[in-house]
């Protein structure tokens, strides 16, 4: 018998982990980003100072303008490529199943891994650039270079992803009703159009969640930053998140760190709100 | 209903046992009233020190009857955060280990004890360059512990193929070489991290007296930029290790660099990395600078300015730092002793004649400790103006742009952080 009890008593671990980790220190960092706190002093109250610093930090723009280059550059590819593969492996083919092992292996491998892995192919004397080499082509400069950095490490990025939004366009395809495609082979449609008239529309609300959650994936990216180019060369690299990192753990400006991260909350927001209005319509 | 209440007993006695738990360091303190506990915090000592620091604190507990040392060792890549989040809660370590540049972000935060007053009976023991690396605004914040100057850990094989029977002496010669080993061997010679020491041990200094503005744009500045773009241009300046994409040990190790300048405690990295590029490795003494001083990286011992147990704390902060237990130190490691005494010790004169690339790297350290100067401008966001330093040279080799002007913007981006 269903009680109104039983389902707190299942939401109350998972909703007091969120509350303590997530809930409570957002609302903190909220506070923190109206005050001057270096972690050892006590906290001075400053109004919106640190959103006024914000607008004349160039550094900040450069850095939300790096992040919304790379998310272009991950999220399309995200959303897409993964579909085709899907579509490849969900067809009954000998071995298939290898191959979706082989597909969704990078997302086992944990980010900071792949991270070096990448950076010793990235080398000037790596693998891609011996590769490179073979073919007659001039080395590149693919970390070292201001304006290759972002579309290299995006292409880590979308390596290591393909393999896990793959899986949900799995599942979303398997879920699609296997007499829709009957009845369009019987109405004469050939594997495209069947493609763009019963997959893509019933993939609507998987496209929708992998939309979102890349997008945030994009907008957090932290990581491969980190471990491969510390930001660099000059900034290329350098993400809001990676900002915030450097200016609350190295610089000690909790506010200003705590302002980058809420403005970063407010675009990740308004961008789900648009990522909503076009792409989970009925 | 019963149910429930024995939930709500079973309940309360796991909470009064928890809060008893946590309560018994209350009780330890009531059970001697007279005892002086002092926390002590290492960066990355344990497990391969755990003999030496417990032996250290042990003889410290003896001469010393109703203090007591908790020690605890903190690894290097959470050292930073740890001592933050411990100051922030008023929980900082009564004694604590500490690099150069964290040590002054913590004294410019009013975190530290004051050395001058509370330590200058000592100050005549230690190495008078390596002393400055506790000063911020000055006042000295610490005292200095072990440290490592730079000498140099070169690949004879690298050299002879290159034509070179010896390895250079000076930083204007190590350049030279480093042309023809790049064309004769395609590795690199020198590898650039920061250009900030080529300025500071050049006799420029970054900031002016009273540390209130850059003072680094000056002609000889400029002439270093405009060499460096040179070299840029020759292909001689690898830019992952400028970058910082890349480690200098690393590259050396897969025979990407034919040498690599750096404290003669880290050369036992290579040998774990690559012991037959170890194997045919040498060393020698540090490049020299214009100014024949040799840069120096050095690990402080300071004091917490909220320590209940201030008189305690700060002698056992000397007595860490005393030539004995530095000697000892040294003889377990290949680390250079700050004080004096120690450094006197034959147990260096062993390495002179070592073909052992680290035995003989320690001789030829401590024989430069003299001239081994922490030159770094005593203020707190030293990280940032290195960085500023840094961007503008390496925009000025990325966007090829004139070294005059990138000296002035370097010079520009310094005196904004100094606002």
């Amino acid at each position: 018998m269903y009680k109104r009890s039983h389902a707190w008593s299942f939401l109350a671990p998972a909703g007091l982990l969120l509350l303590v980790f997530s809930i409570i220190p957002a609302f903190a960092a909220l506070f923190l980003s109206f005050t001057k706190y270096d972690v050892i002093n006590p906290v001075e109250w400053v109004g919106l100072a640190n959103y006024k610093a914000l607008m004349s930090n160039s550094l900040f723009w450069q850095a939300m303008s790096n992040t919304v280059y790379y998310w272009i550059l991950v999220t399309p590819a995200l959303v897409v490529l993964p579909v085709f593969l899907a579509v490849l492996v969900n067809r009954g083919l000998a071995g298939v199943k290898v191959f979706r092992l082989i597909y969704y292996f990078p997302t086992l491998v944990s980010v900071v891994v792949t991270a070096f892995l990448w950076s010793w192919m990235f080398q000037s004397d790596g693998v891609l650039n011996y590769i490179l080499s073979l073919l007659g082509a001039e080395p590149l400069k693919w970390l070292t270079n201001k304006h290759m950095v972002l579309p290299s490490l995006a292409l880590v990025t979308v390596w290591q992803g393909l393999g896990y939004y793959m899986l949900f366009y799995l599942s979303g395809l398997q879920s699609v009703p296997e007499d829709l495609y009957e009845a369009a082979d019987l109405d004469g449609a050939g594997f495209w159009r069947k493609q763009m008239v019963i997959t893509f529309p019933m993939l609507r609300p998987v496209i929708f969640f992998v939309a979102v959650v890349s997008t945030m994936g994009a907008f957090k990216e932290f990581t491969l930053m980190m471990n491969m180019t510390k930001g660099g060369p000059l900034n290329a690299s350098t993400t809001v998140v990676y900002l915030v990192f450097d200016e609350a753990f190295t610089k000690l400006h909790m506010g200003g760190a705590s302002a980058m991260s809420f403005v970063l909350f407010l675009a990740i927001m308004l961008l789900t709100v648009i990522n909503k209005r076009y792409l989970d319509r009925e | 209903m019963k149910k429930s209440k024995s939930m709500i007993v079973l309940l309360l006695t796991c909470m009064m046992l928890v809060m008893a738990a946590c309560s018994s360091g209350g009780g330890d303190a009531a059970k001697s009233e007279t005892s002086t506990e002092i926390k002590f915090w290492t960066i990355s000592l344990s497990p391969t020190f755990d003999d030496y620091i417990n032996g250290m604190v042990d003889t410290f507990e003896k001469d010393n009857p109703g203090v007591k040392v908790k020690w605890e060792d903190i690894p290097i890549d959470a050292v930073e955060q740890k001592t933050l989040t411990s100051s922030a809660s008023g929980n900082l370590a009564d004694v604590v280990n500490l690099n150069t540049e964290f040590l002054k972000k913590l004294a410019s935060l009013g975190a530290l004890a004051n050395m001058d007053e509370l330590a200058a009976d000592v100050k005549g023991d230690f190495y008078e360059g390596v002393w400055t690396a506790g000063e911020y605004k000055g006042s000295t914040y610490a005292l200095p512990w072990y440290l490592a100057n730079d000498v140099v850990l070169y690949n004879k094989d690298l050299l002879k193929k290159a034509g070179f029977d010896t390895p250079p002496t000076t930083v204007d010669e190590a350049w030279e070489m480093t042309k023809v080993i790049k064309e004769k061997t395609g590795a690199y010679g020198y590898s650039l991290t920061t250009i900030r020491d080529e300025l500071l041990y050049s006799g420029i200094p970054i900031l002016n007296e009273d540390f209130t503005k850059a003072a680094f744009n000056v002609p000889q500045a400029v002439e270093i930029f405009a060499k460096y773009k040179e070299r840029n241009k020759e292909g001689l300046i690898p830019e992952e290790i400028l970058l910082d994409q890349a480690k200098p040990q690393e590259w050396y190790a897969q025979e990407k660099l034919a040498w690599w300048q750096t404290g003669p405690n880290l050369f036992r990295q290579v040998n774990d990395l690559a012991p037959a590029v170890y194997e045919k490795s040498d060393a020698t003494s540090s490049f020299a600078y214009s100014t024949g001083q040799i840069p120096v990286n050095t690990m402080n011992i300071a004091v917490s300015e909220k320590s209940k147990n201030k008189d305690a704390a700060v002698k056992f902060a000397k007595f860490v730092t005393n030539a004995e237990n530095q000697l000892q130190l040294s003889k377990l490691s290949s680390v250079l002793p700050s004080a004096k005494k120690a450094a006197e010790d034959t147990f260096f004169a062993a390495g002179k004649d070592s073909t052992d690339p680290v035995e003989k790297g320690r001789y030829l350290a401590v024989n430069q400790l003299e001239k081994s100067m922490d030159l770094l401008p005593p203020v707190e966001n030293l990280a940032d103006i290195n960085r500023a330093i840094n961007d503008e040279f390496k925009r000025m080799l990325s966007d090829d742009l004139d070294p005059a002007d990138a000296v002035a913007a370097a010079e520009d981006a310094v005196n904004k952080l100094l606002q």
